[in-house]
């Protein structure tokens, strides 16, 4: 077990140089650039030249990849030239809100999407499946910017309850009672995510309630509640694990229309704004964190799994 | 006494006797976050609406839009007009703590003139920029310049003043948060990206004496702070000042006017003068070179529902340049504006000996009010025969596209107002869509060159006139933004000497 993960942890590497390899040339090559974006709508071809020049743009391409190349293996991310500080502290500016919100949001997954799709599976075919199946529906169809209006209007407008943006971090302010700004967000990417669980975790259920080994359970006199999260549960949680692994995962890496709708500085918006600012520095370090958690949520996936199904085995 | 002793309280407590009343935080909420602050070498309005308050220059504007001294006490011009002696108001300093003086102003002058945005408009007529003692700097043209105090009053992309041994370091790279020291009444604080730029009241801050006009007159920073937040979605800036988590807010779309005007807790805010959207030609290459393609283009739009679809009913068919009941509108030329004339614009088809080669127009979604007037100008063309070919592009790459002649025939952008008609873009023979015709750099020419109102106006007249002959951009209307404020927070906004301008400002603004 033990070489097996030091075998995927080095396995991360190469994957991670293509990206960086491959997140470099993209943004490269794509039209636009970050000195007509800084001066400007009416910026001068002129000014526009100068700037070039000043930012080293107008070098070659090779030259600037050496030069990027080996400021990373320095630890370095560059300086992003749309918020003037250093791409790692903007990072880690950014990180915090990301990671709460997600962290949040997992906890709405869990909560409604793991239960609603057990009770479906027990109660299949009863008006309360139906009822769930149907708000499952709602959660997956529904815009996630509608639903965040929707929240804004009636919790923050009308009842004057939560907060309607922003994110005062609470490691910056030591203020825990900040955690409120994220209670919207956190419904609204719950509820998405929780409706896909649900269905999910339903025919997980399903599958595995119609096994020998839940008939023999029943039989042998095992209470329902223990057969259910015992023995059912359990089993059925492979596909449950990968789907939660991946819907944290893609949390972690930002959500771009949840935190624009909240104004939310996350690293989505960051994305974002990098992208349509040409910020290259900061798109390329963003490219690779990602990679990073992908890759990093994976490796933890696996060793999960070998965790739930002892039948696993890594070599 | 009773009267003497409150009167007392009142000064003593920080409240003025007409209500002013100094602290809060005033919360503005924006559409984005600014790529910086250097305004000398940054044309983007959310810069210059954060950075005119800790940014000053030597003129600014009244509520005419005429230029006043700002930075500047006195100033007088030799007989030919080309020396213009500058006389600095004494005692003023940056936020640094260090007085300003013809040192400060003589190398930020030179950086805005080598560096800046608008610099070289004025600067290629600039022989000398000479500190003659502490505080009086003389400007020495070759030839009389007739825009100059325009192009010193005009913050965007404009010779914002900072000390000397930063203007003198600087070079095109903008400078950075830490050198941002102004003069003005708030001072920067804090850029926490994704968050908020903070400014703070400047407490050092020397005032210029008059009643407020405009931008000109006194400056008294009420506000102890004010945070521009970025909110991209205009729902949540309304949502967001309705809740009170904001006290103003800006750019919101023309479709929620009617109820906002409804909303007794809210304020609504026309900014004037407008902005104006224009569609842009290559003359330097390509079928839309051809004068008769402009002729014919003109003849076929109607601008109507083209600013309908961007702007609802915030907006207004001008064909003038410049909206009315300002100092230079005129309707020379503007019978050719808005003519909807399908049948001639398929006559000048004809004549131009067009054959229905594509036409690349380059549009981006970057704006949605650009790209929804693109939907429809595109609409009319193609009825009129023109075989439009809609490139959609966001915005950093259609302006590297816009830069190359090879890669287009039309494009749409917007330009914010102007008090002057040198400081349209366009008019440089530089600017995508290359007019540069001996006409038209003649009468550009002499525009720059006289000094006198009248003269000017009436080649002003001229140029807009040939505009519609030769020119390389269409203007397609008036556009007026629409801010909010929360009614409840905040006050000193309905001043009717200080009308809602482009860039809104917050000093004689004070909280409730």
């Amino acid at each position: 077990m033990v070489t097996y993960l030091v075998r995927r942890v080095l396995a991360m590497l190469p994957t991670l140089l293509i990206v960086m390899i491959v997140s470099f040339f993209l943004i490269h090559f794509i039209p636009g650039d970050p000195a007509s974006v800084m001066l400007g709508p009416h910026a001068t071809a002129d000014q526009i030249e100068k700037l070039q020049h000043a930012m080293g743009l107008d070098q070659s391409i090779g030259m600037q990849f050496v030069k990027y190349v080996s400021q990373i293996f320095q630890g370095d991310f560059g300086q992003s030239l749309l918020f003037h500080k250093p791409v790692t502290e903007l990072l880690l500016e950014r990180a915090e809100t990301s990671v709460m919100l997600a962290l949040l949001s997992m906890i709405v997954v869990f909560c409604v999407g793991i239960p609603s799709g057990i009770v479906a599976a027990i109660k299949r075919n009863t008006w309360i499946d139906q009822v769930l199946l149907t708000i499952a529906l709602l959660g997956a169809s529904i815009p996630s910017f509608w639903l965040g209006l929707v929240l804004i209007l009636a919790f923050a407008v009308r009842l004057h309850w939560l907060p309607s943006s922003g994110y005062p971090p609470i490691f910056a302010t030591g203020d825990l009672a900040n955690l409120r700004y994220l209670i919207l967000p956190a419904i609204t990417l719950g509820f998405s995510n929780s409706a896909l669980l649900a269905r999910l975790t339903r025919s997980s259920m399903l599958d595995v309630l119609q096994e020998d080994y839940v008939n023999t359970a029943r039989a042998k006199g095992v209470t329902n509640y223990r057969v259910i999260l015992q023995h059912a549960l359990r089993n059925a949680s492979i596909p449950i694990v990968t789907v939660l692994s991946f819907t944290f995962a893609g949390l972690l890496s930002g959500t771009v229309v949840t935190e624009s709708v909240f104004a939310l500085a996350g690293i989505g918006r960051l994305v974002v704004e990098s992208v349509l600012g040409r910020d290259y520095p900061t798109i390329q370090a963003i490219m690779l964190v990602v990679a990073f958690i992908y890759l990093f949520v994976n490796f933890v996936t696996d060793v999960i799994y070998a965790f739930l199904d002892p039948r696993i085995q890594y070599h | 006494m009773l009267c003497i002793v409150l009167s007392l309280m009142v000064v003593l407590t920080g409240l003025s006797v007409v209500g002013q009343q100094y602290g809060g935080t005033l919360r503005y909420a924006t559409i984005g976050e600014p790529p910086h602050l250097d305004l000398m070498v940054v044309t983007s309005d959310l810069s210059s609406t954060i950075g005119q308050h800790i940014f000053e220059t030597l003129f600014t504007f009244d509520e005419t839009y005429s230029p006043i001294p700002l930075l500047v006490d006195t100033y007088e011009k030799n007989a030919d007009g080309t020396a213009v002696t500058f006389h600095l108001r004494q005692g003023v300093l940056f936020h640094n703590g260090e007085e300003m003086d013809s040192s400060d102003v003589v190398a930020s002058l030179e950086r805005w003139g080598e560096y800046g945005t608008r610099g070289a408009i004025m600067y290629k007529h600039v022989v000398d920029t000479v500190a003659v003692d502490k505080y009086t700097v003389k400007l020495v043209f070759d030839e009389p310049f007739g825009p100059m105090e325009s192009l010193l009053a005009f913050n965007n992309g404009g010779p914002c003043i900072i000390p000397k041994e930063i203007a003198e370091c600087a070079g095109i790279e903008p400078i950075t948060p830490e050198q941002y020291i102004g003069t003005g009444p708030y001072e920067f604080s804090e850029w926490v990206s994704g968050r908020y730029i903070r400014l703070v009241r400047f407490e050092d801050y020397k005032s210029p004496e008059g009643d407020p006009t405009g931008y000109g007159g006194a400056r008294h920073a009420y506000l102890d702070a004010i945070d521009f937040i970025p909110v991209s979605e205009a729902g949540t800036r309304v949502a967001g000042l309705q809740a009170g988590d904001y006290d103003y807010a800006e750019q919101i779309p023309a479709d929620l006017y009617s109820s906002l005007v409804a909303d007794s807790n809210v304020t609504t805010y026309l900014l004037k003068p407008p902005l104006f959207p224009m569609l842009f030609r290559n003359t330097q290459e390509g079928i839309m070179s051809n004068d008769l393609m402009l002729q014919a283009v003109l003849a076929a739009l109607d601008m109507e529902p083209i600013l309908l679809a961007a702007f609802g009913d915030l907006a207004a068919v001008n064909g003038s340049v410049f909206p009315e009941g300002t100092a230079w509108y005129t309707d020379a030329g503007t019978e050719s504006y808005s003519q909807a004339d399908i049948e001639k614009a398929q006559e000048l088809l004809a004549q131009a000996g067009y054959n229905k080669e594509p036409i690349r127009y380059l549009v981006t979604t970057s704006y949605e009010q650009m790209y929804a007037m693109s939907m429809v100008i595109s609409d009319q063309l193609r009825r009129a025969g023109f075989n439009i070919q809609m490139r959609v592009y966001d915005w950093a790459t259609l302006t590297q596209y816009r830069g190359q002649s090879d890669e287009w025939e039309l494009f749409m952008t917007w330009h914010g107002p102007v008090p002057d008609p040198s400081l349209i873009a366009p008019m440089s023979t530089t600017y995508p869509g290359w007019w540069d015709t001996p006409e038209k750099n003649a009468l550009v020419e002499a525009f720059n060159s006289s000094t006198s109102f009248n003269d000017r106006y009436a080649i002003w007249e001229e140029i807009q006139t040939l505009q519609y002959e030769e020119g390389s951009w269409i203007k397609l209307g008036d556009a007026f933004s629409l801010n909010i404020a929360a009614n409840q927070q905040v006050e000193g906004l309905d001043d009717p000497q200080q009308p809602p301008l482009l860039w809104p400002y917050f000093w004689n603004i004070w909280l409730k």
